[in-house]
This record gives structure tokens, sequence and C-alpha cells, in this order.
């Protein structure tokens, strides 16, 4: 028998598959197929993306004999994966690692890519527990232990995150650095973290280090409350690694929070098919009054819909953020941003949690991000307006 | 969760566009049960498709509807050896329908009707599903299985094991029923169980005195002595079946199926050259414990359904113990009456045995030599 909790868990999760459902019902929803018999025999059913041919199966076979080959292979799809929100890629890459797992000694590199796929399907705690075994194979491994610090970072685990981050100086003082201070902007040294990272020479880094250092520098200056500032950093990280998508979704939110929905539509463009950016699409064409919103909402009811069905919820941040947000659905939101918070503590999922939960009209909701904000003297404008009514 | 307006509001608006949303590789599958009969349809994402059977036949990258139709025979193949649908352990034999598409909120899915008549009406409907195994270990089965006005889904194919679901879920009785009628078909079935039962029971009427079998002089001791080997043989069964049921101790077959076949050679022998003649209950214990192993076997191809597994092995552990005393009653009391003739001192009980033992022995050097 399951215990209470977990079984209320599980009424409301299902309360909440079917709004979705019954949200993206049109929408070629989950629950009627309708199946036809295409018209013409050259309509093109589907696009194949880079690497996602049969042609393409010689060469995962040829990965199962060869470590060379799995490696860079594994590299390339979960690289497709981030670039375009594919999430079958890193199905792909967990195929071409299969036959390299489990084995001993465990091969490091093949586990910090595992590490890599789990944390892109929010698996952080099998993620960690797959780093510190590559950790315990090759204690030195910088890859490593920055993938670390950055999952316990999501994780709220900030002395946890900074005790890795430090073992990144051996392999580079600088990226050391801006992995320490990231975290000690969000654990109630903001201000200070802001300056030291923009003063972070910046000639030894890679563009990628680079444009992380702006990624973060734009984070920081949006919880100061600095908009402009802001906007500026996530431009330059953008202009660095366009694909960023965690970067480009920030930048979005920013352009929504200054009511810039018609520039926001602009920056996503063409990237549709990726959850979050389709999120904040349709949060701007609802601002804009946009016809599109009907096939954005429906879209996104229904990709949320079948993730729910699945059992991973990959994007429940965004869903928290769409039921309350846009299909205003406040208590089935705050449920969605509850479900999020036992899995991930961002800044964002914080921010989703204290809105969802002042909707829904249930301040107590609030109380374990509360505790967070009060453990960590978390700083963020964002916050304001709920932490001294819910106080 | 009070707002049923908005729903409307919401939902009456077409989708058109070729727009499409990135989720994780799923598998459609919809049953619904009538009886023997299975019908429903499968989809798998035409893209999916492609890394299955290859579709793209001139490798342009875009898989057009003449490509996947010129698939089908190829897909229907490879779906029928990736996944199957049982009856109670036994196969469903899918047939399937005409081809068409299905638009997802991923992009377009090829959409397999089927049809299934499995070999007995369904209880419990058993899912293996492997579709994309080795290609993308992330696919799921998103099962929708309908029975009558019951419907209930699943997630499929997250492990290797076979997926089990109790087709009538409203009453965990019939599910039970359907156990207990697995577990007497088992005992009679598995005659190697009933043998090694008999063995420890023929001299069960006789008292071993001064090197010489002599019949009991009455009922009592004869029941005592049946009641104690029965006991002792149910409990030890029991144990050992209930621990595999539910995975806690995993012997191999091979093993378990040798030494089932070696303690019936044993218990046979004892009758001919006796050595145990009143703690013949020990033996029954000891061995039990191998034959409680034995049943679970049987119960692992069946399955435990979800939601109803302590009642369905309960269930099936007394059809077993229902089909023992059914064998118990039939032939003790034979045994009891002509316990006092010769015949069945010098010839049924010694002869008897050693054309047990000797079938026993073959049953053991097949298992435990030869190739499986």
């Amino acid at each position: 028998m399951p215990e209470p909790s977990a079984q209320a868990a599980s009424r409301t999760h299902r309360g909440r598959l079917a709004c979705l459902i019954l949200l993206g019902i049109r929408g070629m929803a989950a629950v009627h197929a309708n199946p036809y018999v295409p018209a013409r025999d050259d309509e093109v059913l589907a696009h194949l993306p880079p690497g996602a041919a049969h042609t393409s199966l010689p060469i995962r076979q040829q990965a199962g004999a060869r470590l060379d080959v799995a490696l860079p292979l594994a590299q390339f799809y979960i690289s497709q994966a981030r670039a375009t929100g594919d999430l079958r890629f890193l199905g792909y890459a967990e195929a071409v690692l299969m036959r390299w797992r489990g084995q001993t000694p465990p091969n490091p590199d093949v586990l910090v890519l595992h590490a890599t796929i789990l944390q892109s399907r929010h698996s952080f705690d099998a993620a960690v527990g797959e780093l510190n075994e590559a950790l315990r194979a090759r204690p030195d491994d910088a890859q490593a232990w920055l993938t670390r610090a950055t999952v316990l970072r999501v994780l709220g685990r900030y002395d946890e995150a900074g005790a890795s981050c430090v073992r990144l100086a051996p392999a580079d003082v600088i990226l050391a650095q801006l992995c320490t201070q990231s975290l000690r902007a969000l654990d109630g040294h903001l201000k200070s973290a802001y300056t030291a990272v923009r003063q972070l020479p910046l000639q030894s880094l890679s563009n990628a280090a680079r444009a992380w250092r702006y990624s973060e520098l734009g984070e920081m200056a949006q919880s100061l409350g600095d908009d402009s500032a802001a906007a500026h950093w996530f431009l330059e990280a953008l202009q660095l690694a366009p694909d960023d998508a965690y970067t480009r979704a920030a930048y979005a939110d920013l352009l929504l929070g200054e009511g810039r929905a018609a520039e926001t539509l602009k920056l996503l463009d063409g990237r549709e098919s990726m959850e979050p950016m389709l999120l904040r699409i349709a949060l701007a064409q609802q601002r804009l009054n946009d016809p599109g919103l009907t096939q954005s909402r429906q879209m996104l009811a229904s990709a949320f819909a079948v993730e729910e069905q699945r059992g991973e919820a990959v994007h429940r941040r965004e869903q928290a953020r769409f039921l309350l947000d846009v299909a205003k659905l406040a208590s089935a939101a705050l449920s969605a941003a509850q479900d999020d918070w036992r899995v991930q503590r961002e800044p964002a999922d914080l921010l989703i949690l204290l809105r969802a939960a002042q909707a829904a009209h249930q301040p107590d909701a609030a109380a374990p991000a509360l505790q967070f904000v009060r453990e960590h003297g978390t700083e963020d404008v964002r916050f304001a307006p709920y932490l001294g009514r819910s106080q | 969760m009070s707002r049923p307006g908005a729903f409307f509001v919401l939902s009456c608006v077409l989708a058109v566009g070729s727009a499409e949303a990135h989720v994780a590789s799923n598998g459609f599958l919809d049953v619904e049960v009538q009886g023997r009969d299975l019908s429903g349809s499968l989809e798998l994402a035409v893209r999916d498709v492609e890394l299955a059977v290859g579709v793209d036949a001139d490798r342009d990258g875009k898989l057009t509807w003449r490509e996947l139709r010129a698939s089908e025979p190829r897909l229907a193949g490879y779906v029928l050896q990736h996944l199957s649908l049982r009856a109670q352990d036994q196969n469903c034999e899918i047939h399937f329908g005409s081809l068409q598409v299905n638009q997802r909120v991923d992009g377009n899915y090829a959409w397999l009707p089927f049809t299934a008549r499995c070999p007995w009406a369904l209880r419990v409907l058993q899912i293996r599903y492997a579709l994309m195994d080795g290609i993308d270990p992330s696919h799921r089965g998103l099962l929708r299985l309908t029975a009558g006005t019951h419907v209930q889904s699943a997630v499929l194919g997250a492990t290797d094991a076979l997926s089990t679901l109790a087709v009538d879920r409203s009453s965990p009785w019939r599910t039970a029923a359907q156990y207990f009628h697995a577990g007497t078909q088992h005992i009679w079935s598995g005659i190697d169980h009933l043998l090694f039962l008999l063995s420890l029971l023929l001299p069960a009427v006789l008292l071993r005195r001064a090197g010489r079998w002599v019949p009991v002089a009455d009922g009592r001791p004869a029941f005592c002595s049946i009641l104690k080997v029965v006991t002792a043989f149910t409990i030890a069964h029991s144990i050992t079946l209930s621990l595999a049921a539910f995975n806690v101790v995993h012997l191999p077959s091979r093993l378990t199926e040798s030494v089932i076949a070696g303690s019936i050679v044993v218990a046979a022998l004892n009758n001919i050259f006796p050595v145990v003649t009143e703690t013949r209950a020990r033996i029954a214990f000891v061995f039990g414990l191998l034959h409680g192993f034995g049943f679970a076997s049987v119960l692992a191809d069946m399955g435990l359904p979800s939601g109803a597994r302590l009642i369905s092995l309960v269930a099936f552990n007394c059809g077993i113990e229902a089909g023992q005393l059914a064998v118990v009653l039939g032939v003790m009391p034979v045994a009891y009456a002509l316990r006092r003739l010769s015949v069945y001192q010098r010839a049924l009980l010694p002869w008897g045995s050693a054309a047990i033992a000797l079938l026993a022995l073959v049953w053991f050097v097949q298992r435990a030599f030869l190739p499986a």
C-alpha cells in the first residue's frame, strides 16, 4: 500500500493530467486518435534531423564495439538534444552508452556522459550518484566536478556544490572562481558575487565559459533588479552560444517582464518545438492577443499531458507556469509547482511556487520556499512582493 | 480544479499547422478486451519507425507516405517480434489491419490497428513491450486498456519484465479464482510434486517394526502421519513460493528442477531401503522448500497482477493445496484399505516406489545434465 501522502500526490497528479488532457483535447491530444490515410503518396510525414536516420544504425552498432566511437557519438547526441530540445537524442545517447555502462572498473567518461543524460532528464539524484562514481575512479576529472557542482546547485545543495567548485581549481582557477561566485550569488552574497564575476579575467576562458559567465551575470543583474544590465549580459551570452536554451529562456522572461512581447516572439522564432520556448511564446501571444495562442496552448497541454502519462515530467516548472499564467488554473499550477519544488530548487522554481501559492490562496504551500529563502538569505527583487505578504 | 467553463472555451478551435513539440519517444498502445478477443491500435512515431525498420528509402531525410507504406510489412514483422500479448501465459495471435497515420503533438505517427485472439477469456493480460529496444532505451509504451467500462493505463517497457494487468479489476475475487484454478491445474499437471508426496505417504498406513512393514492397527496413527507430512510439505513450499513470488529469493530453475527430481528419488528409495521412518515429515519439509521454488516458476510465467498480488498468490497457493488434498483423499483411503494385504507391503510399496525412483532418476539426469 502506498503511503497516504503518496496517494494524495497521485490523486493530484491525476487531476492535473485530466486538466492537461482536456486543455489539449482537440490539439492532437493524448485521448483520441484521428487516424487518416494521407491523400497523396508524396505527402511528407516527418523530417529527419541529422543523426536520426536509420543510416546511422551502423555507426551506432560500431559504438557497441568501440569506446572511441561511442564517446563522441554520445556527446554528439547530447549536444543535439541540448541545441534542439529533442529529447529522443538523449535516448540515442543512452543506447550508445548502454553497452559500456556497468563495466568494471567503471569508465569515468561513460559515467560523466551518462550523468549528463540523467541531468537533462532532471534525474538529479541519480546524476550525482554517477558523478560520485566517476570521481572515485578519476578524482581530478574537472568535467565531472563541474557537472556535479551544477547538479547540486539545481538541487539547492549549495555547500556541496561549492566544495565541487573548489575541486575545479587545479584544472582552471578562473572557472573555479566563476563556479564559486555563482553559488555565492544564490547564497546571500549577490552583490559581491556580481562584482567578483564582472572582474574575472576573460583571457583564459573558452567561448563556452565566457558565455556561461555572461549568462550568470545576466541572472545576477536580474536578481538585483538591473534589467538593462541583465539584457546586455544575456545578449552577450547568446551571441557566443546561440543554442543555449537556458539563457534564451531567461532573456525571454526578462523581455516578458518588461512587457516587450513582440521582441520575445522574435527572439524565440523557429524554436517552437522546445516546450520552454513555446511556453514563453504562448505568454507573449497572450499579451499581444495573437491568434496563434490557441495552438500554442493546445500543444503545450498535449505535450505536458504526455509527459505526465510517462510519469517523468522534465518540464514541470514550465507546466506549473503554463497552468498558472496561460490556463489560469491556480490550484493545478500549485500542485505542479510543489512537485517541481520536490525535485529542483532554482530561483525560477522558487518563484513559481511563491506565485502559485498566492494565486491559489494557499500561503502555507509556500512555506518550504520561504524556509529555503530564510536559510540561504536568497536575494531577488522578484521574490519581494511574495515574501512580504506571506511572512 | 473547478472551472469546467474554461475547458470548452479552450477546446473549440481545431489545431492546424505543422508545428511540433519535442517529447521523449513514446508508443501508444490501445487495447480493448472482450472475452478472449482483443482489438486496438499501436502507434509509433514515423521517426521511430524509421530507426526500427528503415523508411527513408531515397535517403533524402523526408519520410513520405509512400515510403512509410512500403515499410508496412517490415513494421508488422518488427512489432510481432517486439510486442506480445498474453492471456494467462498463453500467447494471443495478433493480426494487423492496414496502416494509417495519426497526428500527435510531436509529429506524425504510424497507426497500426490490430485484432488478437487469445486461447481463453482474459482475466489477466500480460504484455511484453520491447519496441525500440537497443535503439532508444527511453522509449516507453503508454498503454490504455479498456475492459467493459473499466479503463486503466500503464507505462510499458521501462524494464525487460512482463507487465501484468488484471483485466477485471472490479472483482479481485475473479482474479483470485483464476489463480486458484491455475494452482490446482499445476499440481495435477506437475506430476513430480505429486509423486514426491505419494512416496512419502504410501508408507503412512504402515509401521516399520524390526526391519519389516506392519500395518497400522487403526486409522489414527495413519491419519496423524499423513497430516504431519502434508502439513510440513505445505508450510515449506508456501514459504519459498512467497519468497520467490515477491522476488526476495531467486534460484536458477535448472537447480530447483533437478533437486526436485532428486527429492523424489530420495523419498521413493527411502520406502525400499528405509532410513527415515518415523520422521518423514522432516523430509517433506526440507524438500518442500525446493518444491516451492518449482511452483514459483509457474507463477513467474503467469505474473502476479498489480493491485492484486497478495490475494492472487494466496489463491494460487490454495489451489495447489486443494489439488494436493484431492489426491491425498483419493489415494490414501485406498492405501488404508489395502494395508493388511501382503501385495501392498511386498509389491505395491517397494515396486511402486522403485518405479517412481527410476522415473525420477531419468528426470534428474535430464534436468541436471542434458542441455535445456
